[in-house]
């Protein structure tokens, strides 16, 4: 049983969140090896993910299996527009790629991406537009739980599929790597540079503030309430479909800003990116991590990707066995994940007479993100 | 003048007609309660009203606003509340936040992500959060009231909805006789600002709340009047034959 | 229309009855554990994946013979979803979408476990030469392996309704899927239907995968592919045994018939997104178990 205690206490929760934005901040104080921070930004990436899944299904109850649809299809558009800023519309308008592929015109869908305000806009609103008409869809159908899962997941491989069968006009297999960094207002966003870190960093930073902020609201308070019973909410007047599209797609748009982000770091998008097992990957994260705690769901994708590079490809097998038997271990008996073993020790404190539960807080916390960095 | 006006209400499922040719008029600061046996569609009744399930025909018209083909949160924004059989509650929120959802004067959700407390907010929980008796009880997951608190929640919730016709289906089951002498008190004390229907099988809580009992059998209208009316009426003895409570 | 026209049409058809009868073998376990036990099972594309090590490691160690192989297939992927249920599922019966995500930990772990200990490298599974031959039918021409295929799926479906509309054991599930309480007190062990069911469920994976792996190559990873066409097929039947096979039957000719037109991977496209769709307004499948609330 838990009642109420520091966990709950939003000026605690946001001292916390503070401090993780502080230390997040800090780091190109202390890294200056360019790789390093381009792999810390990268992880800044995944957390992002994390947020937007620990958004849609920790707090709205819509279990997502398909976010690769936003990251991939936004990280595609952002490729697109990179990969136009290297080519000249007099004297080389044409990528190399398609040219392999015998493309004499470009593409009409590829023309707006000469713009790279024009590019970007189009990598975000064109994501989050299919979230809302797919959720549209089957929110209003009434689909839920584990058949949206099905649904999410069955239509994320659909668009795996279809981005690899128009190998003319995607690259298929092999990707799209655009062949130099993106460069805004004339200046190039070097990804290996703090510049390039920073931009991550505040971006996480602000999604995270926006979404702690969302949560807060009477928005967030309603899609709370309709993760434990949509039929009561649906009788108190609110509109239950538009609410779960409304979850639906701001999660969308933040693992398509995500998408963006990741090809700006690496240069290289591939259908690789709308694999099934990596928008698991990112569900697995906010589940260990702790669906009901945007910061839970954050550190733990630094926790598990963090430890899956640590270790590197040789124990790639034995490590994705051990975090399949620690994440059954997790549904099983932390359903809340290690933000919950949090919650409920926390709760043991704060019921112990004569222990004073505050200074622990900051010091259990905090200790997460060195172990994730 | 009726609030709610149902005309010949029909329902079937597959052949089977639940609700056959029902009609009913609820009058305005009345308390109405709605009885029968077993199977006589009550409930049913109450999800027709709620948009919950949708008639074969018929019409369902609250102050002259025809609400029948309307979807469950068009027909609760136009004003009815509905407390349900089985207590349903939001049982991983406090129960403030429960009442604050409940509150639901604004339901665009683009509004309601700027907001945080809504207007006008506070005095009405305190309205009736000291009507339902929960108001040390705010901070309380709802998942650890009791069973009777779960209740007042419910029906707390419905007032926060500030509707025009309350529907509460079987409020007192499972209550304590302490809670039901309490809940007496309090549904009296109600429908002096509200309209209520009631579905009860309890003949004994109904004959000291209702101002208005309609019998149903059959799926449909069987007799309406007052209490020691309907007590008397052949055509009801008839239906209740061997029901031990009338 | 000519003769010339039609003809490839009709291939396309037999075609997608092929494709249909594989999907349909892939789903039916998965089928009868979501329709009855209610668990959507995201390991079951791995149990798929060990019923074609089975086959391979029985053949390859000790001369198992091909059809000798479908039944060991059974048993002992059988067996591992016997442990798994009484391990783990069957803690989580009433969160399903915790189900959903635990299994999905469960198929991780056997991918891997499988991986490790049969490396990463493609098995082969051999038939006798016969299967490999093609035979004419109608229009169209059919490796015989793919009828192999489709007799067995029919022979299972035949089994399966056998077992769950006119035995003792059928009466028993469909009692316990109606009212689980209402069944306990006439005796019935809901807790051994489930497990009996998600056995059954579990071996029949098996057998699909057996198949599979003479279809194509047998690979750790090899169940993914399968997997998500499976669930499709229970979506849109519904969870019932019937929904199944029309649904499988519908989709695989659509497919075949998309492809016909435009190519695989576009048909496939195609495909899913007229699900969607189709869910609009069939959000519970084309034969949808009945569910009441409150």
């Amino acid at each position: 049983m838990t009642t109420r205690n520091l966990y709950h206490s939003k000026p605690a929760q946001w001292a916390v969140y503070g401090l993780f934005f502080v230390s997040i901040a800090l780091i190109p104080a202390f890294v200056s090896d360019g790789f390093l921070l381009n792999q810390f930004a990268v992880y800044g990436i995944y957390g992002m993910l994390a947020l937007s899944i620990s958004l849609c299904w920790g707090f709205g109850g819509i279990l997502n299996l398909g976010q690769g649809i936003a990251f991939g299809l936004a990280a595609y558009g952002m490729a697109m527009t990179m990969q136009m800023q290297s080519q000249d519309p007099e004297s080389n308008p044409i990528p190399p790629f398609m040219l392999n592929n015998s493309l004499e015109h470009l593409p009409w869908f590829w023309q707006p991406f000469w713009s790279t305000g024009g590019g970007i806009l189009l990598a975000l609103i064109v994501p989050t537009l299919f979230y809302v008409v797919f959720g549209t869809l089957m929110f209003r159908a009434r689909v839920s739980g584990p058949f949206f899962a099905i649904m999410s997941l069955a239509m994320l491989s659909a668009f795996a599929t279809l981005i690899l069968d128009m190998q003319p006009y995607t690259n298929g297999a092999n990707g799209i790597s655009p062949p130099s960094p993106l460069s805004v207002f004339g200046t190039d966003i070097d990804p290996y540079s703090p510049t390039a870190y920073w931009i991550v960093c505040g971006l996480l930073i602000v999604t995270t503030v926006g979404a702690k902020l969302f949560t807060q609201s009477k928005f967030g308070l309603v899609v709370q309430a309709l993760r434990g019973d949509p039929e009561r909410v649906r009788f108190l007047g609110y509109n239950v479909a538009l609410y779960e599209t409304c979850i639906y797609a701001i999660s969308g748009f933040i693992a398509a800003l995500a998408g963006c982000l990741w090809v700006m770091l690496i240069q290289y998008v591939s259908p690789a990116q709308l694999d099934t097992t990596f928008s698991i990957g990112m569900v697995i994260w906010a589940g260990i991590g702790g669906r009901l705690s945007l910061l839970g769901a954050i550190l733990g994708a630094f926790l598990i990707q963090g430890g899956q590079s640590y270790l590197g490809d040789q124990f790639l097998a034995t490590w994705l066995l051990m975090l399949g038997a620690f994440f059954i271990v997790v549904v099983r008996f932390l359903p809340k994940g290690l933000a919950g073993l949090l919650e409920k020790v926390l709760g043991a404190l704060a019921r112990q007479p004569g222990k004073h539960a505050r200074p622990d807080l900051p010091h259990a916390i905090s200790g997460a993100p060195a172990a994730g960095e | 003048m009726g609030v709610l006006e149902i005309r010949d209400l029909h329902k079937s499922f597959g052949g089977t007609k639940v609700i056959n040719g029902f009609s009913l008029d609820v009058t305005e600061l009345t308390l109405c309660c709605l009885v029968g046996p077993n199977g006589a569609g009550k409930t049913t009744t109450m999800d027709l009203i709620t948009g919950r399930q949708k008639p074969t025909s018929g019409s369902i018209v609250l102050r002259g606003d025809d609400i029948t083909s309307l979807s469950e949160h068009e027909i609760a924004q136009r004003g009815i509340g509905r407390k349900f059989q089985v207590p349903a509650v939001f049982r991983e929120l406090s129960v403030r936040q429960n009442f604050e959802v409940a509150y639901s004067r604004e339901v665009n959700p683009f509004r309601n992500m700027l907001r945080r407390r809504p207007a006008g907010f506070s005095a009405k929980l305190d309205e009736v959060a000291t009507l339902t008796g929960l108001k040390d009880r705010l901070e309380t997951e709802a998942g650890f009231l009791s069973h009777g608190e779960t209740q007042w929640l419910e029906i707390g919730m419905v007032l926060m909805q500030n509707p025009a016709i309350l529907l509460l289906d079987e409020p007192v089951a499972g209550m304590t006789e302490s809670e039901i002498e309490k809940t007496i008190v309090f549904l009296n004390e109600l429908k002096r600002t509200n309209t209520l229907i009631v579905v009860e099988h309890d003949m004994g809580f109904v004959r000291q709340i209702a101002d208005v009992v309609t019998v149903m059998h059959m799926g449909a209208f069987l007799a309406q009047g007052k209490l020691s009316d309907i007590e008397n009426d052949p055509r009801v003895r008839e239906v209740y034959l061997g029901e031990p409570e009338v | 229309m000519t003769s010339l026209d039609i003809a490839p049409f009709a291939n396309a058809l037999v075609l997608g009855l092929s494709i249909a009868s594989i999907w349909l073998i892939a789903a039916i376990g998965l089928t009868i554990i979501y329709g009855t036990v209610g668990v959507i099972n995201m390991a079951h594309g791995e149990f798929i994946m060990l019923g074609a090590y089975t086959s391979y490691a029985l053949q390859s160690s000790f001369g198992l013979p091909f059809l000798l192989c479908l039944p060991a297939s059974f048993a002992v992927v059988a067996l591992v979803g016997l442990v798994i249920e009484r391990g783990l599922i069957r803690y989580l019966y009433n969160r399903p979408l915790d189900t959903l995500l635990a299994t999905w930990g469960v198929s991780l772990v056997l991918m891997q476990g499988v991986r490790l200990i049969f490396g990463s490298d493609p098995k082969y599974i051999a038939v006798p030469e016969i299967f490999q031959s093609n035979v004419e039918v109608g229009f169209a021409s059919l490796s015989v392996f793919r009828l192999v295929v489709l007799a067995i799926t029919a022979l299972i479906v035949a089994g399966t309704a056998y077992l769950f509309y006119r035995t003792r054991f059928g009466m028993q599930v469909r009692a316990v899927m109606q009212n689980k309480e209402m069944a306990a007190s006439f005796g019935i062990n809901a807790d051994r239907v489930y497990m009996t069911t998600f056995a059954l469920g579990a071996g029949l994976a098996g057998v699909a995968g057996s198949l599979f792996g003479v279809l194509a190559i047998v690979l750790p990873t090899m169940g993914t592919a399968y997997v998500v066409q499976a669930f499709l097929v229970v979506v849109v039947g519904g969870g019932t045994l019937m929904g199944s096979v029309a649904a499988a039957g519908l989709t695989g000719e659509l497919q075949s018939v998309f492809a016909f037109i435009t190519n695989d991977t576009f048909a496939r496209f195609l495909l899913y997104v007229l699900i969607v769709v189709f869910l609009r307004f069939r959000p519970r499948g084309l034969f949808a178990v009945a569910k009441g609330r409150r």
